[in-house]
């Protein structure tokens, strides 16, 4: 027997009948070592999101070995929340099913309301109070984005030093939309947990590479904070991100409908002028448009979903700013 | 022509998409407007204002000589044009929702070009009425909402002569519909509700097409409309008068109770079965007396779903 040992345990944070004999059950795993500070991962709040079920998957495969080798190594307790809309995700549906409503605009949520209310409710409970929250979300099935931290500007102070650590490529400022009080991130910053919200990738798919990435950005913001002791070894840091907001995002609406095809890789330098792809037709064959690069800069938001409708979001570039020390 | 296309728009695989609207009544900017199907599947919206479009044309046609459109008058019956030849609620190219993309952008998302052209042509009216139909799993009594009315507001619904008006505040979550953006700009703006998603539900139609018809009497824009003032008594109801019924338990909900009837304290409305074994789960009871406003059509029941509103006559 170790002198030490973290307890590893897998439990409903909220049990509910559904219509027809089966029970809906939100699970979590948690994995606690010693007294020090709790840290969650939340993903799934979208069912077509998956890039952050791999990063559990690959976190608590980390904390598995931590418990066989080290198990000193963990000063506070780890919590994982792979799958925050089970239904959604059963059923490939970005909403939850039978709502038709995005979780991520009902919070905090009340105990007593319907189950996306029942839902944002138990995770608000559970995660308040937490010294880091994690939230990763996979774009959509429209766009791949560059892994990116996107903070609320009234949280930029206390939240853009812990963003710096995550190992990302991108910090995106965001103005104050008073539509997104409703996320999880903004009720658990409102009320003094520090939540960070990741975007990257793609729905419906994963990207292996995107997710070591962000899982050495959090086991180093773990070992920050405490919960990890200073003598565990972690994978180095590799990224350093570069920062966005308002003034120098560009977005690249599409011109007229059709199919984009883009020429170019994604997050990879641009030139003002330069060519990122063509909307051509397939019916008349022929290009309908050219998808030129507005400035110079970095392309960080590329379509993956090839069908563009006038107005249809292709690509964004971030005009360079300088990069976080 | 009394119709002109609002948006104009290619599409990748298709005809170019359009979204008429009609123009009925005298040159000018439109005195009232009406829109519905910003929802794609709340159909009786859409049956209401294409009826109402047909009723104008034929006043302004000098189809009923004692009828005369005194001013002029937009309806553009489905905004989500697309949505609503597919049932969907949403707008079927990216699954966004119409009524959450105001005030819009002219340069924007597919849905913002949209919404901003809505909202172009219509925020200049001096009355705007934006008609809807609960979802597809609840039916609501006809009835006007007001989202922080102003006291002009609160003055002019009892007009459409609907058997309730509804007050409540705007929450956050509506910063970004039509309603919200109409506001900031002079002129008064009213929700209609109108029964269930999915499908017509003839009566309340019915209700609802005399309604605006005597609105636009009362309000002078329809001249000859003969309104006769106890049509309806429409009755005030703050959010303080709504009382709620939530499922107790999961299982299947079946009432065989209508709306707009007035219910007692400790009435039976309906029954939560067990789904898979039919026993009696639930006995769903009146808590207290009042004027039944909203009902659950879809059965399949989790815990805590709504399944009644009554409103009361105080709160
Ligand atoms: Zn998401
Ligand atoms: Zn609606």
């Amino acid at each position: 027997m170790p002198e030490s040992a973290i307890a590893i345990s897998t439990s409903c944070i909220l049990s509910l009948e559904m219509p027809y004999s089966e029970q809906l059950c939100i699970r979590r795993t948690a994995y606690r070592g010693g007294d020090g500070p709790r840290a969650a991962i939340v993903a799934g709040i979208h069912g077509d999101e998956l890039e952050g079920l791999y990063v559990c998957q690959l976190l608590a495969d980390w904390l598995e070995q931590l418990a066989r080798e080290n198990p000193a190594g963990l000063a506070g307790t780890v919590e994982l929340y792979p799958a925050m809309n089970p239904l959604g995700l059963d059923t490939l549906t970005r909403a939850i099913p039978v709502f038709d409503t995005d979780l991520n605009r009902n919070f905090p949520g009340s105990p007593n309301g319907d189950l996306p209310k029942r839902i944002a409710h138990a995770a608000i409970e559970n995660l308040s109070g937490a010294a880091l929250v994690v939230d990763i979300h996979a774009s959509n099935i429209y766009l791949r984005e560059i892994p990116q931290v996107r903070i609320n500007t009234d949280f930029a102070d206390s939240l853009v030093p812990l963003a710096r650590r995550l190992n990302l490529d991108l910090i995106w400022l965001h103005g104050a939309m008073t539509v997104l009080e409703a996320t999880v991130a903004h009720s658990l910053n409102s009320v003094g947990t520090p939540c960070l919200v990741v975007e990257m990738g793609v729905g419906m798919r994963i990207t292996p590479d995107y997710c070591r990435q962000v899982m050495s950005g959090i086991l180093t913001l773990w070992k920050d904070q405490g919960v990890l002791t200073p003598d565990v070894e972690l994978p180095p840091l590799d990224h350093l991100p570069l920062i966005a907001d308002d003034s120098n995002v560009h977005y690249l609406n599409a011109p007229t409908s059709g199919l984009f095809v883009p020429v170019i890789e994604h997050w990879t330098d641009v030139r003002k002028g330069q060519l990122l792809g063509t909307i051509v037709s397939p019916l008349q064959g022929g290009i309908l448009s050219e998808v030129r690069s507005p400035v110079d800069g970095i392309l960080f938001t590329l379509r993956e979903y090839p069908l563009v409708y006038e107005g249809s979001l292709m690509a964004r570039v971030m005009a360079r700013k300088g990069r976080l020390a | 022509m009394s119709s002109r296309d609002l948006v104009l728009m290619t599409a990748p695989l298709r005809e170019d998409f359009t979204i008429p609207c009609h123009e009925i009544g005298p040159a000018g900017n439109p005195a009232v407007s009406f829109v519905s199907g910003l929802h794609g599947d709340e159909i009786n919206g859409i049956y209401i204002l294409a009826r109402l479009a047909d009723f104008l044309t034929a006043v302004a046609g000098g189809n009923y000589p004692k009828l005369r459109l005194a001013q002029r008058v937009l309806i553009i019956p489905a905004v989500n044009v697309l949505g609503t030849n597919t049932l969907r609620r949403a707008w079927p190219f990216d699954q966004s929702d119409q009524n959450r993309m105001f005030p819009g952008n002219r340069m924007g998302e597919t849905t913002q070009r949209i919404a901003y052209s809505v909202l172009e042509a219509t925020k200049k009216s001096a009355y705007r009425v934006d008609l809807h139909s609960s979802n597809l799993y609840f039916e609501e009594l006809p009835q006007v909402r007001l989202y922080d009315p102003t006291p002009e507001e609160r003055e002019t619904a009892p007009l459409f002569g609907l058997p309730a008006i509804m007050e409540r505040s705007v929450s956050p979550v509506f910063t970004t519909t039509l309603m919200y953006a109409w506001k900031y700009w002079p002129g008064q703006s009213f929700l209609l509700q109108v029964g269930q998603a999915g499908s017509i539900q003839l009566p309340h139609c019915q209700q609802v097409f005399r309604g605006l018809v005597s609105f636009l009497g009362r309000i002078g824009v329809l001249e000859g409309v003969e309104v006769a003032e106890a049509d309806q008594e429409a009755l005030y109801f703050t959010r303080e008068c709504s009382v709620r019924i939530y499922a107790d338990r999961a299982g299947m909900f079946v009432s065989d109770k209508s709306l707009g009837g007035w219910v007692s304290k400790g009435q039976e409305l309906g029954y939560i079965y067990d789904s898979f074994n039919g026993t009696v789960r639930t006995r769903v009871i009146a808590p207290a007396a009042g004027l039944l406003t909203g009902i659950r059509r879809q059965p399949m029941l989790f815990e805590g779903d709504l399944l009644v509103r009554i409103c009361t006559r105080t709160p």
